[in-house]
């Protein structure tokens, strides 16, 4: 076989590949919100744009748009800022250094549900530590899934808690390309340790930064099972976001159309978002 | 600009000694080298004068100061770092302000001294610049544009050239050189290189697994090496170093018998030592003969390697054309020129003449 059927031959199967599990799918989801339909069984009905009107109309839609941001915004802040403390933390040498970085990527390596439990148990109102602990402290209880604000918090916290480690991975990476002498000509030409961060390690971490900031925030706009495992979207709604609202449309509401349409509206503003991103962030700069 | 002092300088990491107690001034406006092998303390001793890593034991002043225990910043030291250290996302202008912005500066002055500068070392077009964007000599040369802008007391470089090809590491050394010459600034400066610490030293410090071998003036060590070690790191080609004994005025190896100068206090082993280039060529009948086994020639010279009573000996002579391997000739060992070293300990056992 020649190298060129050969080449043909792997991007035909990429081709293929991709189309049959990626592209085939995303139509066939965009072409879903252009029909009424109450199940897969019976014949959808065409129903041009009706499903996005009465999607947008909805006041639960813009409520979940502004979850979905906040909830994203605040844990990505979170997760990249404790991420680089405990990257600068690990990048350090001190003794069981090793034991404390495989240690430290613990949490990203449980599934999911297995922290949601954790969580669960951790903050139960009779038997959880964290309650025990409060109570301790002698501070009034948290309702942690009752109140909206406090469920809001409890979705964000435990989405750090879950993916600090990978941001803290990805960053003790990058320092240590770091050369080592730029610190040391930064130390000559007079800076101190702070200044060092400033001058150094984030201008040499802005490249990743980036990435993983692109990355986590796609992530947590769509984040789906943290939110329905933690709240179901509740209390009333309150940490509800765009992928909850739309599962909840299709399939409990037994509305796929409108439920499609919320999947198509988010995955379009995703992109835009993404786009402008880019714009402001190029991954390439000088 | 200040003396240097070292005063029983040591480094130690954990059990392992990089550097034993070194003393060493380093005058006023001098241009010190430090030359030797890889591992030797070199790198150790120079960051331990900039007060990148702490001493283990003894003291460091630079003028009437005791710097030992200062940070780098505090030393007024200016450092090149083998790698350049340029800051990557830094423009040329503002890795050359960096320094004096961190020291309060006042804009006005920043600017002169930049702009001074980058007129002394040709990098008026290119300040605007990211370091990526410079060729390997002219990022060695905003390394050396960041020291001097801070008018430091001494100047350290550690292996500044040794990411340069041949060509541009001499038009560098040269560059150093006259930099030297125009600020008048001390500079140490490390390097494996023997040429560069030839060429460029005032004084060169010969070290070898943390010990100095030697100080001097580059023609001092190469007419005086004071041991073994010393005579076969300083000079290309190498010197000859033949192990014999002294019998009766005369150095004996094997069936190789050469005359000694009058009045040396040498008994029993020895090794004598002579560089290629001060071995003579004779008639066969005026000397020892030498078998010729491989011909190099450098261009304006030939070094022609072969033995001598059974004695391996590099010999360097004004190019010759048309020899070949199994060539005969008569060498030469001039007295003056023979070098003298106890075989037990390696030291330099003086001759009359010195
Ligand atoms: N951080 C360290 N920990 C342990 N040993 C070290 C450390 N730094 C240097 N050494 C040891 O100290 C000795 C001297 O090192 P140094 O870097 O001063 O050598 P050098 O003369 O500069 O060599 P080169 O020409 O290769 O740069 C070496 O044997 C080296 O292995
Ligand atoms: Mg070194």
């Amino acid at each position: 076989m020649s190298s060129k059927t050969t080449i043909y031959g792997f991007l035909f199967v990429g081709l293929a590949v991709t189309l049959a599990l990626i592209v085939a799918p995303a139509v066939y989801a965009v072409s879903l919100s252009f029909y009424q339909m109450d199940s897969f069984i019976g014949a959808p009905k065409w129903a041009g744009l009706a499903n996005y009107a009465a999607v947008l109309q909805a006041p639960e839609f813009w409520r979940a748009l502004v979850n979905g941001a906040i909830y994203a915004l605040g844990s990505i802040v979170f997760q990249v800022v404790l991420g680089i403390a405990f990257a600068l933390v690990l990048n350090e040498t001190f003794p069981g250094r090793n034991l404390v970085r495989g240690l430290s990527i613990l949490p990203y390596l449980l599934p999911t549900v297995v922290v949601i439990l954790t969580f669960k148990w951790m903050v139960d109102g009779g038997i959880g530590i964290v309650t025990k602990a409060v109570e301790a402290m002698g501070l009034p209880p948290i309702n942690w899934f009752e109140s909206p604000g406090a469920a809001m918090a409890s979705t964000i916290l435990v989405s750090v808690w879950m993916w600090t480690p990978f941001v803290t991975t990805c960053f003790l990476a990058a320092l240590q390309t770091v050369p080592q002498s730029l610190y040391e000509a930064a130390r000559v030409d007079g800076t101190t340790a702070v200044q060092r961060f400033f001058h150094i390690t984030l201008p040499m971490l802005k490249p990743i930064l980036t990435v993983v900031v692109l990355l986590r925030a796609i992530w947590m706009f769509n984040k789906f099972d943290v939110i329905w495992l933690l709240t179901r979207g509740g209390p009333v709604g309150a940490t509800e976001n765009l992928a909850v609202l739309s599962y909840r449309r299709a399939f409990n509401l037994f509305d796929i159309g409108g439920g499609a349409a919320i999947a198509t509206i988010s995955f379009a503003l995703l992109s835009v978002a993404v786009l402008v991103y880019f714009r402001v962030f190029p991954l390439e700069d000088d | 600009m200040a003396e240097i002092r070292l005063e029983q300088v040591r480094k130690a990491y954990g059990g392992v000694v990089a550097v034993h107690g070194v003393d060493l001034t380093i005058h006023d406006g001098e241009f010190v080298v430090f030359l030797g092998p890889s591992g030797c303390g070199k790198s150790t001793t120079l960051r331990m004068i900039a007060g990148l890593e702490e001493v283990t034991a003894g003291t460091i002043r630079i003028g009437p100061r005791d710097v030992t225990e200062l940070e780098p910043k505090d030393r007024n030291i200016a450092m090149v770092f083998q790698n350049y250290a340029l800051y990557p996302h830094k423009t040329i202008y503002d890795n050359l302000a960096f320094g004096l912005r961190m020291r309060k500066m006042d804009r006005a002055e920043i600017d002169m001294r930049v702009q001074k500068a980058a007129r002394m070392l040709g990098l008026e077009d290119f300040l605007a610049r990211k370091p990526k964007q410079l060729s390997g000599g002219q990022m060695q040369r905003v390394a050396l544009g960041r020291a001097l802008v801070r008018e430091p007391d001494v100047f350290l470089l550690d292996e500044p050239l040794s990411n340069l090809d041949a060509k541009l590491r001499v038009r560098m050394r040269e560059e150093i050189a006259r930099l030297h010459q125009d600020v008048g600034t001390s500079m140490v400066y490390v390097t494996h290189d023997q040429v560069e610490a030839m060429t460029l030293a005032n004084r060169i410090v010969i070290m070898r697994d943390g010990h100095v071998q030697q100080i001097g003036a580059p023609l001092e060590v190469y007419d005086r090496p004071a041991n073994l070690f010393v005579a076969g790191f300083i000079g290309s080609p190498e010197m000859n170093l033949i192990e014999g004994r002294v019998e009766n005025g005369h150095f004996v190896a094997g069936s190789l018998r050469i005359a000694l100068p009058p009045g040396v206090e040498a008994s029993g082993e020895i090794t004598l030592g002579i560089r290629p280039e001060h071995l003579a060529l004779t008639a066969e009948a005026d000397g020892v003969a030498f078998t010729v086994r491989v011909i190099e020639q450098l261009g304006a010279q030939t070094l022609c390697i072969g033995e001598a009573g059974g004695e391996r000996l590099r010999i360097l002579i004004d190019r010759v054309d048309g020899w070949s391997p199994g060539q005969s000739i008569g060498v030469r060992f001039p007295a003056a020129r023979l070098h003298l070293f106890a075989k037990s300990s390696g030291r330099r056992i003086a001759t009359a003449k010195q």
